[in-house]
């Protein structure tokens, strides 16, 4: 319960405010006829003749969930322990920077460059810059949080190079770790005015028995502007772990179980899904059906076998892997939507069949 | 104690380790006939002829202790708590983004210019945007941790108006609030190629009587690079208030209290700092004694009571003071250990 007081908190403070100059028309970029940004105009080139990456950018958190056969054996334990800890001990959710995370590529983003220097600014107010002025990477670097990056043109693909990262971030939510090995490579090409693909590789034969990578890409962000999102409660408040929830549940009775079980669909991070739920015995199990693949918190993580059962809190209020779930009824105590609470914030679906 | 332990914590978090890479050599920037960067060649500038501020800079915070005088009084009496709870709310402390905190205008920077923006980038990897693009300031922002702000050049002089801030973060390190009505104007200037000049002021009416300003000049720093200083450890942590640290005191005989009385004096972030201390009824007490020191005391610059924690280890309101002793136990120096770090200073007398 006080996990999921937890993170009802962290979704008040870290859900920015809407803004008036949110409105605000970005100067100077090609329109359509119908005054839109033209996102499929030629991408704009710097003096030097290579691409401009200048703008606001926003992109889906790409979903890299390494194999587990990819991962050495100790990496897969700690993943699995950070699994049964909810990932508290995720550096995001201690409020510390997540240096290269793989879901940290995606978000918000403002890119600045100069011929010298391009700076990448997040919208959790933490930075890296990668170095343009033809340095190459240190042999032995000071080990860091956002690393130390150097970046060339190949053609008009931006390739970044990094190493020098401490020890204290993770490579993926997933509780996927890394060491300070860690070498990582990205691809960055902007297609278009309003598209720029990546392709990010981790190397670190220490943590993965081979590279891997994942692929995504981002949307300009015209006429609106990349607003704050801070984290200031740190997860060292919350409290116990996936054997502590079974224990602290109070008694539903399975008649009222019953109305809440169905199939729930809505959209999550601008995708759809749809969850499953069904009765086990006295437990609420929460499934996601189709090949969505599960995010968040409360994912079954890199064990799919996971169980999830739903511990409930109340009548209507359950948690489950650190996810809470509200069932909304009707008067008849029948159950017309869910909502998932993530750290990211309550998430409606309805209930379909 | 757990004061002082959290203190130590954190001085080893944010303390950087030294790197290869600070030796690396700026490219294409005037040297001298020794090789050595010529800080006084003329400022460069940026293709659309303005001047450009890029780079990696440094200075020391600024002083920034507004006069009481000048402070509302309900904001009066807030720095007064604050100091007795050793400002253990001040922004960076909680590892949260400082905002415009006058003292982390100075510290050190890397800044990034284009045409339409310029970042601002901290070693504490918090980061400030100025939009270049000819936008004015909202009328109503929504209220965040940086503000919103926008420049503009009056010659060669870069202006930057800010409001938008909320109210979770100082105008100075001295418990000094501001509210969500603060506005900030800057004004940068880069007199040459190695310095930039840079005058804040804070306009808050229900905060400053009048307009308050600082003043603070930047140096560049070529040939080296801008290493991260992370908050890691919250001072949620630090436990206890003024009063409390007597309750933890260990006991001190009075003969070994003597060997530590003297004067002391080092370096403090840049400036001479000189310390007394004393023994008075059984306890010993620090006292600056330095001008100079005292224009960056917590106010009010009183005497502080040394509360002894081990033999040579004392905790006084907020700093540890360690004692570095000779085999006779006489001090030969003394470590006054601020958030900031270690500071040693060598016995004079």
């Amino acid at each position: 319960m006080r996990l999921f007081l937890a993170a009802l908190t962290l979704v008040v403070t870290t859900t920015p405010a809407l803004a008036q100059w949110i409105d605000r028309k970005t100067p100077n970029i090609p329109r359509t006829a119908d005054g839109k940004p033209n996102l499929t105009a030629p991408a704009p080139r710097g003096a030097d003749g290579k691409p401009d990456l200048n703008g606001v950018w926003n992109g889906e958190a790409p979903q890299a969930r390494p194999e587990v056969a990819e991962l050495q054996p100790w990496v897969m334990d700690l993943a699995r322990k950070h699994q049964q800890d909810y990932y508290k001990a995720r550096p995001a959710y201690l409020c510390r920077p997540s240096g290269p995370e793989a879901e940290k590529f995606g978000g918000w983003k403002r890119i600045l460059q100069t011929p010298t220097a391009i700076a990448i600014l997040n919208d959790d107010l933490t930075y890296r810059v990668i170095h343009m002025d033809g340095r190459t990477l240190e042999a032995n670097p000071a080990p860091n949080w956002a690393g130390y990056s150097v970046g060339r043109w190949e053609g008009d693909t931006l390739v970044v190079d990094s190493n020098g990262f401490n020890d204290k971030t993770w490579a993926s939510r997933y509780g996927v770790v890394h060491t300070e090995a860690l070498r990582v490579t990205e691809r960055y090409r902007r297609s278009d005015f309003g598209h720029l693909q990546y392709e990010v590789t981790y190397t670190d034969p220490k943590a993965y028995t081979k590279p891997w990578s994942f692929k995504s890409d981002m949307r300009l962000g015209a006429d609106t502007e990349m607003l704050e999102a801070i984290c200031e409660k740190s997860s060292d408040e919350w409290a116990g772990t996936l054997s502590d929830a079974s224990g602290t549940g109070v008694t539903v009775s399975p008649e009222k179980l019953k109305g809440y079980v169905g199939v729930y669909r809505g959209i999550y991070s601008g995708k759809e899904r749809t969850y499953e739920v069904s009765l086990s015995g006295n437990a609420l199990i929460a499934k996601i059906l189709g090949d969505d693949v599960e995010g968040g918190l409360g994912a079954a993580g890199l064990d799919d076998g996971a169980p999830r059962p739903l511990m409930a809190l109340s009548d209507t209020v359950f948690e489950g892997l650190g996810l809470g779930y509200q069932f909304i009824v009707d008067d008849k105590g029948v159950a017309t939507h869910m909502i998932v609470v993530h750290i990211s914030g309550p998430y409606k679906y309805a209930r379909v069949k | 104690m757990r004061l002082f332990l959290a203190a130590l914590a954190l001085l080893v978090a944010t303390t950087p380790a030294g790197a290869q890479w600070v030796d690396r050599k700026t490219p294409d920037i005037p040297r001298k006939a020794d090789g050595t960067p010529n800080l006084t060649a003329a400022a460069p500038r940026a293709p659309n002829g303005k001047p450009d501020f890029t780079g990696v800079w440094n200075s020391e915070p600024p002083a920034s202790r507004p006069a009481a005088a000048n402070l509302q009084p309900w904001v009066n009496d807030l720095v007064r708590q604050r100091q007795q709870e050793y400002f253990k709310t001040r922004p960076a402390y909680q590892c949260l983004p400082s905002g415009p905190e006058a003292e982390k205008f100075g510290g050190w920077k890397r800044i990034l210019q284009t045409p339409t923006a310029i970042a601002i980038l901290s070693d504490d990897l918090t980061y400030r945007v100025i939009h270049m693009d000819g936008r004015t300031l909202e009328a109503n922002p929504a209220p965040n941790w940086m503000g919103y702000s926008v420049g503009r050049w009056e010659g060669d002089t870069l202006v930057v108006d800010s409001n938008g801030f909320n109210e979770k973060t100082w105008a100075s390190r001295y418990g000094v609030s501001h509210t969500e009505a603060l506005q900030v104007t800057e004004r940068y200037r880069r007199s040459d190629l190695g310095h930039l000049q840079v005058e804040v002021t804070f306009t808050d009416p229900r905060v400053f009587v009048k307009p308050w300003s600082v003043s603070l000049e930047m140096e560049l720093v070529a040939d080296t690079e801008m290493l991260e200083a992370i908050c890691e450890k919250s001072s949620d942590e630090w436990a206890g208030g003024l009063s409390d640290a007597a309750n933890q005191a260990v006991s001190v005989p009075s003969d070994v209290l003597a060997k530590y009385v003297g004067v002391y004096s080092g370096l403090y972030q840049g400036n001479r700092r000189t310390v007394e201390v004393t023994l008075s009824g059984g306890e010993l007490i620090a006292t600056l004694v330095s001008d100079e020191a005292l224009k960056g005391a917590a106010p009010p610059a009183v005497p502080r009571t040394l509360v002894p924690q081990s033999q040579t280890l004392f905790e006084g309101v907020g700093l540890g003071y360690q004692f570095i002793v000779d085999d006779k136990g006489v001090a030969t120096a003394v470590v006054e250990i601020h958030v900031s770090g270690p500071y040693k200073y060598a016995r004079q007398r």
